[in-house]
Protein backbone atom coordinates (compact mmCIF):
# COMPACT_ATOMS: atom_id res chain seq x y z
CA UNK A 1 0.00 0.00 0.00
CA UNK A 2 2.86 2.32 1.13
CA UNK A 3 4.46 1.85 -2.71
CA UNK A 4 1.41 2.69 -4.13
CA UNK A 5 0.91 5.70 -2.52
CA UNK A 6 4.10 7.09 -3.43
CA UNK A 7 3.98 5.96 -6.89
CA UNK A 8 0.80 7.91 -7.18
CA UNK A 9 1.98 10.75 -5.01
CA UNK A 10 4.96 10.85 -7.24
CA UNK A 11 2.10 11.11 -10.24
CA UNK A 12 0.09 13.97 -8.11
CA UNK A 13 3.80 15.55 -7.90
CA UNK A 14 4.07 15.93 -11.72
CA UNK A 15 0.53 16.55 -12.27
CA UNK A 16 0.63 19.79 -10.04
CA UNK A 17 4.37 20.59 -11.70
CA UNK A 18 2.50 20.43 -15.56
CA UNK A 19 -0.57 22.49 -13.81
CA UNK A 20 2.11 25.27 -12.52
CA UNK A 21 4.09 25.28 -15.46
CA UNK A 22 0.57 25.27 -17.65
CA UNK A 23 -0.65 28.20 -15.14
CA UNK A 24 2.47 30.87 -15.33
CA UNK A 25 2.70 29.86 -19.11
CA UNK A 26 -0.89 31.75 -19.03
CA UNK A 27 -0.10 34.45 -16.81
CA UNK A 28 3.40 35.24 -18.92
CA UNK A 29 0.88 35.14 -22.30
CA UNK A 30 0.62 39.35 -21.73
CA UNK A 31 4.87 39.26 -22.80
CA UNK A 32 4.08 36.56 -25.40
CA UNK A 33 4.13 39.79 -28.23
CA UNK A 34 7.75 40.89 -26.94
CA UNK A 35 9.23 37.93 -28.44
CA UNK A 36 9.93 34.08 -27.56
CA UNK A 37 12.88 34.75 -25.52
CA UNK A 38 11.10 37.28 -23.73
CA UNK A 39 8.31 35.10 -23.35
CA UNK A 40 10.27 31.98 -21.62
CA UNK A 41 11.86 34.55 -19.19
CA UNK A 42 8.76 36.07 -18.10
CA UNK A 43 7.79 32.05 -17.71
CA UNK A 44 10.32 31.57 -15.79
CA UNK A 45 9.53 33.77 -13.35
CA UNK A 46 6.20 33.37 -13.19
CA UNK A 47 6.96 30.25 -12.45
CA UNK A 48 9.42 30.95 -9.46
CA UNK A 49 6.56 33.59 -8.14
CA UNK A 50 4.11 30.35 -8.75
CA UNK A 51 6.41 28.17 -6.49
CA UNK A 52 6.28 30.79 -3.53
CA UNK A 53 2.17 31.30 -4.24
CA UNK A 54 2.20 34.94 -5.36
CA UNK A 55 0.83 35.19 -8.53
CA UNK A 56 0.98 38.91 -9.16
CA UNK A 57 -2.09 42.08 -9.22
CA UNK A 58 -5.41 41.70 -11.04
CA UNK A 59 -4.96 43.55 -14.57
CA UNK A 60 -8.90 44.74 -14.05
CA UNK A 61 -9.05 45.29 -10.25
CA UNK A 62 -5.42 46.21 -9.11
CA UNK A 63 -5.76 43.63 -6.11
CA UNK A 64 -3.33 40.97 -5.31
CA UNK A 65 -4.54 37.38 -6.96
CA UNK A 66 -4.35 35.75 -3.88
CA UNK A 67 -6.90 38.50 -1.95
CA UNK A 68 -9.36 37.76 -4.92
CA UNK A 69 -8.96 34.17 -4.47
CA UNK A 70 -9.67 34.87 -1.15
CA UNK A 71 -12.73 36.25 -1.97
CA UNK A 72 -14.17 34.04 -4.53
CA UNK A 73 -12.63 30.54 -4.22
CA UNK A 74 -14.70 30.12 -0.77
CA UNK A 75 -17.39 30.68 -2.77
CA UNK A 76 -16.90 28.34 -5.09
CA UNK A 77 -15.46 25.79 -2.73
CA UNK A 78 -18.71 25.91 -0.93
CA UNK A 79 -20.88 25.73 -4.40
CA UNK A 80 -18.64 22.39 -4.98
CA UNK A 81 -18.96 20.62 -1.37
CA UNK A 82 -22.63 21.58 -2.28
CA UNK A 83 -22.53 19.78 -5.37
CA UNK A 84 -20.87 16.85 -3.71
CA UNK A 85 -23.85 16.46 -1.16
CA UNK A 86 -26.80 16.33 -3.91
CA UNK A 87 -24.33 14.14 -5.80
CA UNK A 88 -23.55 11.74 -2.86
CA UNK A 89 -27.37 12.04 -1.95
CA UNK A 90 -28.46 11.08 -5.40
CA UNK A 91 -25.86 9.50 -7.30
CA UNK A 92 -25.34 6.97 -4.93
CA UNK A 93 -28.98 5.22 -4.81
CA UNK A 94 -29.46 6.08 -7.97
CA UNK A 95 -26.31 4.36 -9.30
CA UNK A 96 -27.10 1.42 -7.12
CA UNK A 97 -30.87 1.19 -8.66
CA UNK A 98 -29.47 1.60 -12.05
CA UNK A 99 -26.93 -1.38 -11.74
CA UNK A 100 -30.27 -3.60 -11.54
CA UNK A 101 -30.92 -4.68 -14.77
CA UNK A 102 -34.82 -4.28 -14.61
CA UNK A 103 -34.69 -0.87 -13.22
CA UNK A 104 -32.07 0.11 -15.89
CA UNK A 105 -33.84 -1.14 -18.47
CA UNK A 106 -37.00 0.48 -17.55
CA UNK A 107 -35.26 3.95 -16.80
CA UNK A 108 -32.81 3.94 -19.70
CA UNK A 109 -34.68 6.39 -22.08
CA UNK A 110 -35.23 8.94 -19.51
CA UNK A 111 -31.72 8.81 -18.23
CA UNK A 112 -30.53 8.89 -21.69
CA UNK A 113 -32.76 12.43 -21.97
CA UNK A 114 -31.99 13.88 -18.63
CA UNK A 115 -28.07 13.33 -19.51
CA UNK A 116 -28.46 15.18 -23.24
CA UNK A 117 -29.77 18.20 -21.70
CA UNK A 118 -26.92 20.93 -21.15
CA UNK A 119 -26.50 21.94 -17.61
CA UNK A 120 -26.61 25.69 -18.67
CA UNK A 121 -30.77 24.51 -19.92
CA UNK A 122 -31.15 22.60 -16.47
CA UNK A 123 -30.17 25.59 -14.33
CA UNK A 124 -32.32 27.94 -16.38
CA UNK A 125 -35.43 25.28 -15.93
CA UNK A 126 -34.91 24.87 -12.44
CA UNK A 127 -35.16 28.82 -11.58
CA UNK A 128 -37.90 28.92 -14.17
CA UNK A 129 -39.81 25.99 -11.67
CA UNK A 130 -38.93 28.05 -8.73
CA UNK A 131 -39.92 31.24 -9.57
CA UNK A 132 -43.18 30.31 -11.43
CA UNK A 133 -44.32 27.01 -9.04
CA UNK A 134 -42.56 27.81 -5.94
CA UNK A 135 -42.52 31.47 -6.43
CA UNK A 136 -39.37 31.71 -4.78
CA UNK A 137 -36.65 35.14 -5.29
CA UNK A 138 -34.06 33.70 -8.08
CA UNK A 139 -31.67 36.44 -9.83
CA UNK A 140 -30.40 35.66 -12.96
CA UNK A 141 -29.20 38.87 -14.03
CA UNK A 142 -26.81 41.67 -12.66
CA UNK A 143 -24.82 41.15 -9.54
CA UNK A 144 -25.50 38.39 -6.74
CA UNK A 145 -28.05 39.61 -4.80
CA UNK A 146 -26.66 38.12 -1.42
CA UNK A 147 -23.62 39.35 -1.41
CA UNK A 148 -20.52 37.05 -1.16
CA UNK A 149 -21.77 34.46 1.85
CA UNK A 150 -20.95 31.50 1.84
CA UNK A 151 -23.53 29.77 3.37
CA UNK A 152 -26.93 31.23 3.44
CA UNK A 153 -27.82 33.34 6.44
CA UNK A 154 -32.10 33.61 5.59
CA UNK A 155 -34.44 31.84 4.17
CA UNK A 156 -34.49 33.70 0.90
CA UNK A 157 -30.86 33.09 1.09
CA UNK A 158 -30.89 29.89 1.23
CA UNK A 159 -33.57 29.67 -1.51
CA UNK A 160 -31.10 31.00 -3.66
CA UNK A 161 -28.04 29.18 -3.02
CA UNK A 162 -30.06 25.64 -3.16
CA UNK A 163 -30.46 26.28 -7.09
CA UNK A 164 -26.78 26.73 -7.54
CA UNK A 165 -26.68 23.23 -5.37
CA UNK A 166 -28.80 21.52 -7.04
CA UNK A 167 -27.64 22.63 -10.62
CA UNK A 168 -23.95 21.11 -9.65
CA UNK A 169 -25.62 18.45 -7.60
CA UNK A 170 -26.94 17.03 -10.20
CA UNK A 171 -23.93 17.29 -13.05
CA UNK A 172 -22.50 15.59 -10.17
CA UNK A 173 -25.18 13.04 -9.59
CA UNK A 174 -25.26 11.64 -13.33
CA UNK A 175 -21.31 11.37 -13.13
CA UNK A 176 -21.53 9.63 -10.14
CA UNK A 177 -24.83 6.89 -11.33
CA UNK A 178 -22.55 6.58 -14.58
CA UNK A 179 -19.67 5.53 -13.03
CA UNK A 180 -21.52 3.44 -10.70
CA UNK A 181 -23.72 1.38 -13.03
CA UNK A 182 -20.61 0.72 -15.25
CA UNK A 183 -18.77 -0.97 -12.86
CA UNK A 184 -22.08 -2.70 -12.06
CA UNK A 185 -22.33 -4.17 -14.93
CA UNK A 186 -18.43 -4.75 -15.67
CA UNK A 187 -18.48 -6.86 -12.19
CA UNK A 188 -21.75 -8.61 -13.24
CA UNK A 189 -19.94 -10.51 -16.31
CA UNK A 190 -17.03 -11.41 -13.55
CA UNK A 191 -16.75 -15.17 -13.13
CA UNK A 192 -15.42 -14.85 -9.92
CA UNK A 193 -19.26 -14.18 -8.83
CA UNK A 194 -20.48 -17.63 -10.03
CA UNK A 195 -17.78 -19.28 -7.92
CA UNK A 196 -18.66 -17.44 -4.64
CA UNK A 197 -22.22 -18.46 -5.36
CA UNK A 198 -20.76 -22.00 -5.95
CA UNK A 199 -18.62 -22.06 -2.56
CA UNK A 200 -22.09 -21.62 -0.87
CA UNK A 201 -22.24 -18.35 -0.16
CA UNK A 202 -25.48 -16.64 0.41
CA UNK A 203 -26.53 -14.07 -2.41
CA UNK A 204 -26.54 -11.23 0.72
CA UNK A 205 -22.48 -12.07 1.29
CA UNK A 206 -21.85 -12.30 -2.09
CA UNK A 207 -23.49 -9.29 -3.06
CA UNK A 208 -22.36 -7.31 0.16
CA UNK A 209 -19.18 -8.08 1.24
CA UNK A 210 -17.87 -8.54 -2.16
CA UNK A 211 -19.39 -6.48 -4.78
CA UNK A 212 -20.74 -3.64 -3.23
CA UNK A 213 -16.94 -2.34 -1.98
CA UNK A 214 -16.00 -3.09 -5.78
CA UNK A 215 -18.60 -0.75 -7.01
CA UNK A 216 -17.37 2.05 -4.69
CA UNK A 217 -13.97 1.13 -5.72
CA UNK A 218 -15.08 1.87 -8.89
CA UNK A 219 -16.29 5.42 -7.75
CA UNK A 220 -13.27 6.20 -5.64
CA UNK A 221 -10.71 5.42 -8.95
CA UNK A 222 -13.02 8.06 -10.97
CA UNK A 223 -13.63 10.86 -8.77
CA UNK A 224 -10.99 13.48 -11.05
CA UNK A 225 -13.54 12.37 -13.73
CA UNK A 226 -16.51 13.63 -11.09
CA UNK A 227 -14.30 16.34 -9.94
CA UNK A 228 -14.14 17.53 -13.79
CA UNK A 229 -18.72 17.36 -14.09
CA UNK A 230 -18.51 18.97 -10.99
CA UNK A 231 -15.86 21.96 -11.69
CA UNK A 232 -17.74 22.17 -15.00
CA UNK A 233 -20.95 22.78 -13.67
CA UNK A 234 -20.07 25.09 -11.07
CA UNK A 235 -18.16 27.27 -13.89
CA UNK A 236 -22.08 27.33 -15.47
CA UNK A 237 -23.94 27.57 -12.03
CA UNK A 238 -21.98 30.90 -11.08
CA UNK A 239 -22.55 31.65 -14.47
CA UNK A 240 -26.29 31.95 -14.58
CA UNK A 241 -26.94 32.67 -10.84
CA UNK A 242 -24.77 35.76 -11.02
CA UNK A 243 -22.67 33.88 -7.48
CA UNK A 244 -19.42 35.79 -7.55
CA UNK A 245 -17.12 32.81 -7.72
CA UNK A 246 -13.56 31.33 -8.86
CA UNK A 247 -14.93 29.87 -11.98
CA UNK A 248 -17.27 33.52 -12.63
CA UNK A 249 -14.13 35.37 -12.14
CA UNK A 250 -11.97 32.83 -14.13
CA UNK A 251 -14.30 33.67 -17.23
CA UNK A 252 -14.44 37.16 -16.63
CA UNK A 253 -10.69 37.44 -16.60
CA UNK A 254 -10.20 35.46 -20.19
CA UNK A 255 -13.00 38.15 -21.29
CA UNK A 256 -11.36 40.83 -19.82
CA UNK A 257 -7.63 39.27 -20.53
CA UNK A 258 -6.30 39.30 -17.05
CA UNK A 259 -4.19 36.58 -17.77
CA UNK A 260 -2.71 36.18 -14.58
CA UNK A 261 -5.75 35.86 -12.47
CA UNK A 262 -6.83 33.03 -15.22
CA UNK A 263 -3.48 31.56 -14.84
CA UNK A 264 -3.69 31.16 -11.18
CA UNK A 265 -7.42 29.71 -11.02
CA UNK A 266 -6.48 27.23 -14.16
CA UNK A 267 -3.38 26.13 -11.75
CA UNK A 268 -6.08 25.90 -8.28
CA UNK A 269 -8.73 23.90 -10.63
CA UNK A 270 -6.15 21.70 -12.52
CA UNK A 271 -4.94 20.52 -9.22
CA UNK A 272 -8.39 20.44 -7.29
CA UNK A 273 -9.09 17.71 -10.34
CA UNK A 274 -5.33 16.14 -9.17
CA UNK A 275 -5.85 16.03 -5.77
CA UNK A 276 -9.18 14.21 -6.12
CA UNK A 277 -7.74 12.03 -8.91
CA UNK A 278 -5.10 10.77 -6.06
CA UNK A 279 -7.08 10.95 -3.07
CA UNK A 280 -9.77 8.17 -5.12
CA UNK A 281 -6.98 5.90 -6.43
CA UNK A 282 -5.43 5.82 -2.81
CA UNK A 283 -9.05 5.16 -1.69
CA UNK A 284 -9.76 2.49 -4.10
CA UNK A 285 -6.60 0.42 -3.89
CA UNK A 286 -7.42 -1.20 -0.64
CA UNK A 287 -10.88 -2.23 -1.64
CA UNK A 288 -9.45 -3.59 -5.35
CA UNK A 289 -6.45 -5.25 -3.63
CA UNK A 290 -8.45 -6.90 -1.15
CA UNK A 291 -11.52 -7.92 -3.66
CA UNK A 292 -10.53 -9.42 -7.43
CA UNK A 293 -11.48 -6.83 -9.05
CA UNK A 294 -8.76 -5.16 -11.36
CA UNK B 1 -27.72 -6.84 -7.10
CA UNK B 2 -25.97 -6.73 -10.64
CA UNK B 3 -26.74 -10.05 -11.71
CA UNK B 4 -29.07 -9.16 -14.08
CA UNK B 5 -27.24 -6.66 -15.81
CA UNK B 6 -25.47 -8.48 -18.57
CA UNK B 7 -26.46 -7.40 -21.73
CA UNK B 8 -29.13 -9.81 -23.11
CA UNK B 9 -29.63 -10.79 -27.14
CA UNK B 10 -32.88 -8.64 -26.47
CA UNK B 11 -30.88 -5.49 -24.96
CA UNK B 12 -28.30 -5.52 -27.51
CA UNK B 13 -30.64 -5.58 -30.58
CA UNK B 14 -32.20 -2.80 -28.36
CA UNK B 15 -28.83 -1.08 -28.34
CA UNK B 16 -28.71 -1.57 -31.92
CA UNK B 17 -31.84 -0.27 -32.39
CA UNK B 18 -31.55 2.87 -30.66
CA UNK B 19 -28.15 3.11 -32.55
CA UNK B 20 -29.69 3.34 -35.66
CA UNK B 21 -32.60 5.97 -34.53
CA UNK B 22 -29.45 8.22 -33.35
CA UNK B 23 -27.79 7.87 -36.93
CA UNK B 24 -31.18 8.54 -38.27
CA UNK B 25 -31.33 10.99 -36.25
CA UNK B 26 -28.18 13.04 -37.09
CA UNK B 27 -29.15 12.19 -40.82
CA UNK B 28 -32.31 14.06 -40.64
CA UNK B 29 -30.59 16.89 -38.59
CA UNK B 30 -28.57 17.44 -41.34
CA UNK B 31 -30.90 17.21 -44.00
CA UNK B 32 -33.33 20.11 -41.88
CA UNK B 33 -29.34 21.98 -41.76
CA UNK B 34 -28.93 22.03 -45.39
CA UNK B 35 -32.66 23.19 -46.14
CA UNK B 36 -32.93 25.53 -43.28
CA UNK B 37 -33.09 28.32 -45.56
CA UNK B 38 -35.97 26.98 -46.99
CA UNK B 39 -38.22 25.52 -43.58
CA UNK B 40 -37.22 28.73 -41.99
CA UNK B 41 -40.15 31.28 -42.99
CA UNK B 42 -38.38 34.22 -42.32
CA UNK B 43 -34.20 35.26 -42.83
CA UNK B 44 -32.11 34.77 -39.81
CA UNK B 45 -32.23 37.75 -37.09
CA UNK B 46 -35.26 39.50 -39.34
CA UNK B 47 -36.89 41.18 -36.61
CA UNK B 48 -40.38 42.71 -36.64
CA UNK B 49 -41.59 39.77 -38.18
CA UNK B 50 -44.85 39.80 -35.47
CA UNK B 51 -45.52 41.42 -32.34
CA UNK B 52 -43.29 41.18 -29.30
CA UNK B 53 -43.09 38.56 -27.01
CA UNK B 54 -46.44 36.76 -28.80
CA UNK B 55 -47.25 32.90 -27.33
CA UNK B 56 -47.25 29.97 -29.60
CA UNK B 57 -49.78 30.38 -31.77
CA UNK B 58 -51.44 29.15 -35.03
CA UNK B 59 -49.25 32.13 -37.43
CA UNK B 60 -46.53 31.72 -34.93
CA UNK B 61 -45.98 28.00 -33.71
CA UNK B 62 -43.20 28.76 -31.48
CA UNK B 63 -43.95 32.29 -30.70
CA UNK B 64 -41.85 35.55 -30.97
CA UNK B 65 -38.93 37.15 -29.23
CA UNK B 66 -38.52 40.59 -27.59
CA UNK B 67 -37.75 41.84 -31.22
CA UNK B 68 -40.64 40.29 -32.89
CA UNK B 69 -38.82 37.67 -34.45
CA UNK B 70 -40.12 34.25 -35.65
CA UNK B 71 -38.78 31.91 -32.78
CA UNK B 72 -39.38 28.89 -35.37
CA UNK B 73 -37.23 30.03 -38.18
CA UNK B 74 -34.57 31.44 -35.52
CA UNK B 75 -34.61 27.66 -34.06
CA UNK B 76 -33.78 26.29 -37.48
CA UNK B 77 -31.30 29.15 -38.23
CA UNK B 78 -29.61 28.62 -34.75
CA UNK B 79 -29.48 24.72 -35.30
CA UNK B 80 -28.52 25.45 -38.62
CA UNK B 81 -25.28 27.60 -37.12
CA UNK B 82 -24.79 24.97 -33.82
CA UNK B 83 -24.47 21.98 -36.47
CA UNK B 84 -22.34 23.63 -38.83
CA UNK B 85 -19.73 24.67 -36.33
CA UNK B 86 -20.17 21.35 -34.62
CA UNK B 87 -19.31 18.96 -37.57
CA UNK B 88 -15.53 20.51 -37.51
CA UNK B 89 -14.86 20.86 -34.01
CA UNK B 90 -15.97 17.08 -33.63
CA UNK B 91 -13.61 16.19 -36.11
CA UNK B 92 -10.98 18.33 -34.46
CA UNK B 93 -11.80 16.83 -31.49
CA UNK B 94 -11.60 12.90 -32.94
CA UNK B 95 -8.61 13.40 -34.87
CA UNK B 96 -6.19 15.61 -32.26
CA UNK B 97 -7.54 13.66 -29.37
CA UNK B 98 -8.47 9.53 -30.12
CA UNK B 99 -6.61 9.15 -32.97
CA UNK B 100 -3.84 10.91 -31.77
CA UNK B 101 -3.76 9.41 -28.25
CA UNK B 102 -4.09 6.11 -30.25
CA UNK B 103 -1.17 6.63 -31.89
CA UNK B 104 1.06 8.71 -29.81
CA UNK B 105 1.02 5.29 -27.28
CA UNK B 106 2.88 3.49 -29.38
CA UNK B 107 5.91 5.71 -29.53
CA UNK B 108 9.31 4.96 -27.96
CA UNK B 109 7.89 4.67 -24.37
CA UNK B 110 9.80 8.54 -22.99
CA UNK B 111 7.97 10.08 -25.97
CA UNK B 112 4.52 7.98 -25.55
CA UNK B 113 4.67 8.94 -21.67
CA UNK B 114 5.79 13.07 -21.97
CA UNK B 115 2.49 13.41 -24.06
CA UNK B 116 0.51 11.36 -22.14
CA UNK B 117 1.78 13.70 -19.16
CA UNK B 118 0.69 16.53 -21.12
CA UNK B 119 -2.84 15.32 -22.45
CA UNK B 120 -2.90 14.55 -18.41
CA UNK B 121 -2.76 18.03 -17.30
CA UNK B 122 -4.68 19.09 -20.28
CA UNK B 123 -7.65 16.74 -19.12
CA UNK B 124 -6.96 17.47 -15.64
CA UNK B 125 -8.67 21.14 -16.49
CA UNK B 126 -12.80 21.17 -17.65
CA UNK B 127 -13.05 21.07 -21.01
CA UNK B 128 -15.33 23.95 -21.04
CA UNK B 129 -12.61 26.35 -19.32
CA UNK B 130 -10.17 24.90 -21.65
CA UNK B 131 -12.39 25.95 -24.57
CA UNK B 132 -12.90 29.60 -22.94
CA UNK B 133 -9.18 29.88 -22.39
CA UNK B 134 -8.27 29.14 -26.06
CA UNK B 135 -10.97 31.44 -27.09
CA UNK B 136 -9.25 34.07 -25.23
CA UNK B 137 -5.81 33.46 -26.91
CA UNK B 138 -7.19 33.29 -30.04
CA UNK B 139 -10.64 34.84 -31.26
CA UNK B 140 -14.25 33.88 -30.85
CA UNK B 141 -14.52 33.41 -34.36
CA UNK B 142 -11.87 30.32 -33.68
CA UNK B 143 -14.81 28.63 -31.16
CA UNK B 144 -15.70 25.51 -33.43
CA UNK B 145 -11.52 24.74 -33.22
CA UNK B 146 -11.31 26.16 -29.37
CA UNK B 147 -14.14 23.60 -28.48
CA UNK B 148 -12.57 20.39 -30.97
CA UNK B 149 -8.94 21.40 -29.35
CA UNK B 150 -10.51 21.35 -25.41
CA UNK B 151 -12.23 18.27 -25.98
CA UNK B 152 -9.37 15.99 -27.44
CA UNK B 153 -7.32 16.58 -23.92
CA UNK B 154 -9.33 13.33 -22.68
CA UNK B 155 -10.31 11.35 -26.12
CA UNK B 156 -6.91 11.29 -26.15
CA UNK B 157 -6.09 9.78 -22.43
CA UNK B 158 -8.72 7.40 -23.05
CA UNK B 159 -7.75 6.31 -26.92
CA UNK B 160 -4.08 6.38 -24.96
CA UNK B 161 -4.71 4.20 -22.69
CA UNK B 162 -6.41 1.54 -24.61
CA UNK B 163 -4.29 1.23 -26.81
CA UNK B 164 -1.29 0.98 -24.33
CA UNK B 165 -3.60 -2.23 -22.69
CA UNK B 166 -3.83 -3.90 -26.05
CA UNK B 167 0.06 -3.57 -26.30
CA UNK B 168 -0.22 -6.45 -23.11
CA UNK B 169 -2.49 -8.49 -24.89
CA UNK B 170 -1.02 -11.46 -26.38
CA UNK B 171 -2.37 -11.17 -29.70
CA UNK B 172 0.05 -7.91 -29.67
CA UNK B 173 3.05 -9.58 -28.54
CA UNK B 174 2.75 -12.81 -31.13
CA UNK B 175 2.28 -10.41 -33.91
CA UNK B 176 5.27 -8.55 -32.81
CA UNK B 177 7.08 -11.73 -32.41
CA UNK B 178 6.37 -12.44 -35.95
CA UNK B 179 8.58 -9.84 -37.08
CA UNK B 180 6.02 -7.01 -37.66
CA UNK B 181 7.54 -3.29 -37.11
CA UNK B 182 5.77 -0.79 -35.00
CA UNK B 183 4.63 0.69 -37.75
CA UNK B 184 3.27 -2.00 -39.63
CA UNK B 185 1.62 -3.31 -36.42
CA UNK B 186 0.06 0.74 -35.55
CA UNK B 187 -1.28 0.30 -39.25
CA UNK B 188 -2.92 -2.52 -38.81
CA UNK B 189 -4.74 -2.04 -35.43
CA UNK B 190 -5.22 2.11 -36.93
CA UNK B 191 -7.62 0.01 -39.58
CA UNK B 192 -9.22 -2.34 -36.90
CA UNK B 193 -10.01 1.49 -34.94
CA UNK B 194 -11.72 3.67 -37.49
CA UNK B 195 -13.75 0.02 -38.47
CA UNK B 196 -14.39 -0.97 -35.26
CA UNK B 197 -15.25 2.51 -33.23
CA UNK B 198 -14.59 5.71 -35.69
CA UNK B 199 -18.54 6.27 -36.51
CA UNK B 200 -19.31 5.81 -32.13
CA UNK B 201 -16.23 7.92 -31.76
CA UNK B 202 -17.58 10.66 -34.12
CA UNK B 203 -20.58 10.90 -32.71
CA UNK B 204 -19.12 10.64 -29.24
CA UNK B 205 -17.48 14.05 -30.39
CA UNK B 206 -19.96 15.85 -31.60
CA UNK B 207 -22.10 15.72 -28.70
CA UNK B 208 -19.40 16.14 -26.50
CA UNK B 209 -18.53 19.48 -28.35
CA UNK B 210 -21.65 20.25 -29.49
CA UNK B 211 -22.67 20.60 -25.39
CA UNK B 212 -18.96 22.77 -25.05
CA UNK B 213 -19.99 25.01 -28.41
CA UNK B 214 -23.44 25.81 -26.98
CA UNK B 215 -22.09 26.57 -23.49
CA UNK B 216 -19.74 28.78 -24.90
CA UNK B 217 -21.96 30.58 -26.62
CA UNK B 218 -24.13 31.07 -23.56
CA UNK B 219 -21.43 32.37 -21.25
CA UNK B 220 -20.47 34.72 -24.76
CA UNK B 221 -17.81 33.32 -25.93
CA UNK B 222 -19.01 31.54 -28.93
CA UNK B 223 -21.26 32.47 -31.79
CA UNK B 224 -20.93 36.44 -32.33
CA UNK B 225 -23.83 38.64 -33.11
CA UNK B 226 -26.41 38.84 -35.61
CA UNK B 227 -25.55 35.25 -36.64
CA UNK B 228 -26.63 33.09 -33.46
CA UNK B 229 -26.72 29.58 -33.04
CA UNK B 230 -28.70 27.91 -30.24
CA UNK B 231 -26.51 29.05 -26.93
CA UNK B 232 -26.34 32.45 -27.95
CA UNK B 233 -30.55 32.14 -28.19
CA UNK B 234 -30.49 31.01 -24.71
CA UNK B 235 -28.17 33.34 -23.63
CA UNK B 236 -30.37 36.27 -25.25
CA UNK B 237 -33.91 34.60 -23.80
CA UNK B 238 -31.88 34.30 -20.40
CA UNK B 239 -33.52 38.12 -19.49
CA UNK B 240 -37.11 37.52 -20.10
CA UNK B 241 -37.53 33.62 -20.17
CA UNK B 242 -39.00 33.33 -17.08
CA UNK B 243 -42.55 35.48 -17.87
CA UNK B 244 -42.08 34.00 -21.81
CA UNK B 245 -40.69 30.33 -21.34
CA UNK B 246 -41.14 29.75 -25.23
CA UNK B 247 -38.04 32.05 -25.98
CA UNK B 248 -35.66 29.66 -24.36
CA UNK B 249 -37.42 26.58 -23.94
CA UNK B 250 -37.67 26.01 -28.48
CA UNK B 251 -33.96 26.61 -28.50
CA UNK B 252 -32.92 24.06 -25.68
CA UNK B 253 -35.49 21.48 -27.23
CA UNK B 254 -33.58 21.66 -30.46
CA UNK B 255 -30.45 21.45 -28.83
CA UNK B 256 -30.85 18.39 -26.36
CA UNK B 257 -32.40 16.65 -29.17
CA UNK B 258 -29.26 16.90 -30.94
CA UNK B 259 -27.17 15.80 -28.18
CA UNK B 260 -29.69 13.13 -27.94
CA UNK B 261 -29.52 11.88 -31.41
CA UNK B 262 -25.30 11.98 -31.37
CA UNK B 263 -25.65 9.86 -27.96
CA UNK B 264 -27.52 7.49 -29.36
CA UNK B 265 -25.44 6.89 -32.17
CA UNK B 266 -22.23 6.64 -30.23
CA UNK B 267 -23.99 4.04 -27.97
CA UNK B 268 -23.44 5.46 -24.79
CA UNK B 269 -24.27 4.34 -21.68
CA UNK B 270 -27.47 5.75 -19.67
CA UNK B 271 -25.91 9.15 -17.85
CA UNK B 272 -22.74 9.17 -19.63
CA UNK B 273 -21.08 12.00 -20.23
CA UNK B 274 -19.36 11.92 -23.54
Amino acid sequence: MLRFVLIEAGRLLLGLLGAALMGAAIASVAHAGDGVLQFFSVWGEQLFSFARLRFGDSAISGLPIVTELATSLPLTLGLLLEGIVVASLIGIPVGFLFGMGAARRAAAPLIQIAAAVPIFCAGLALAYLAVNFLQWPVQLDGPAWFGSAVFPRSLAEAQAALLPALTVGLAGASAVQVVMSRAAATIAREPWRTQLYRMGLSRWDVEWIYVVPQIFAALFAHLGEVMLSLLSATAVAEWVFSRPGAADLFVKSVALRDWNAAGAIMLVFASLTLIADFMGRCAAHPLISRGTVR
Amino acid sequence: MTDTVTISPVGQSLRGLLRTAGWIGLGLTVVAVSLSDFLATAPAGASGIGPILAPPSAAFQFGTDVLGRDMLSETVHGLSMTVRAAIPAALVALFVGALSGFSAARLAVPLALSFRWLAGILAAMPALLLAVLVIGLTARGWAALAAGVSAAPLGFVRAFDRARVQMTTAHWNYAHATGLSRSALLRRDLVYEFRDVFAASAARALAAVTIILSTLSFLGFGAEPPRRDLGLMIAAAKAYYLHAWWTAAFPALALTILILFARLAAGLDEGERP
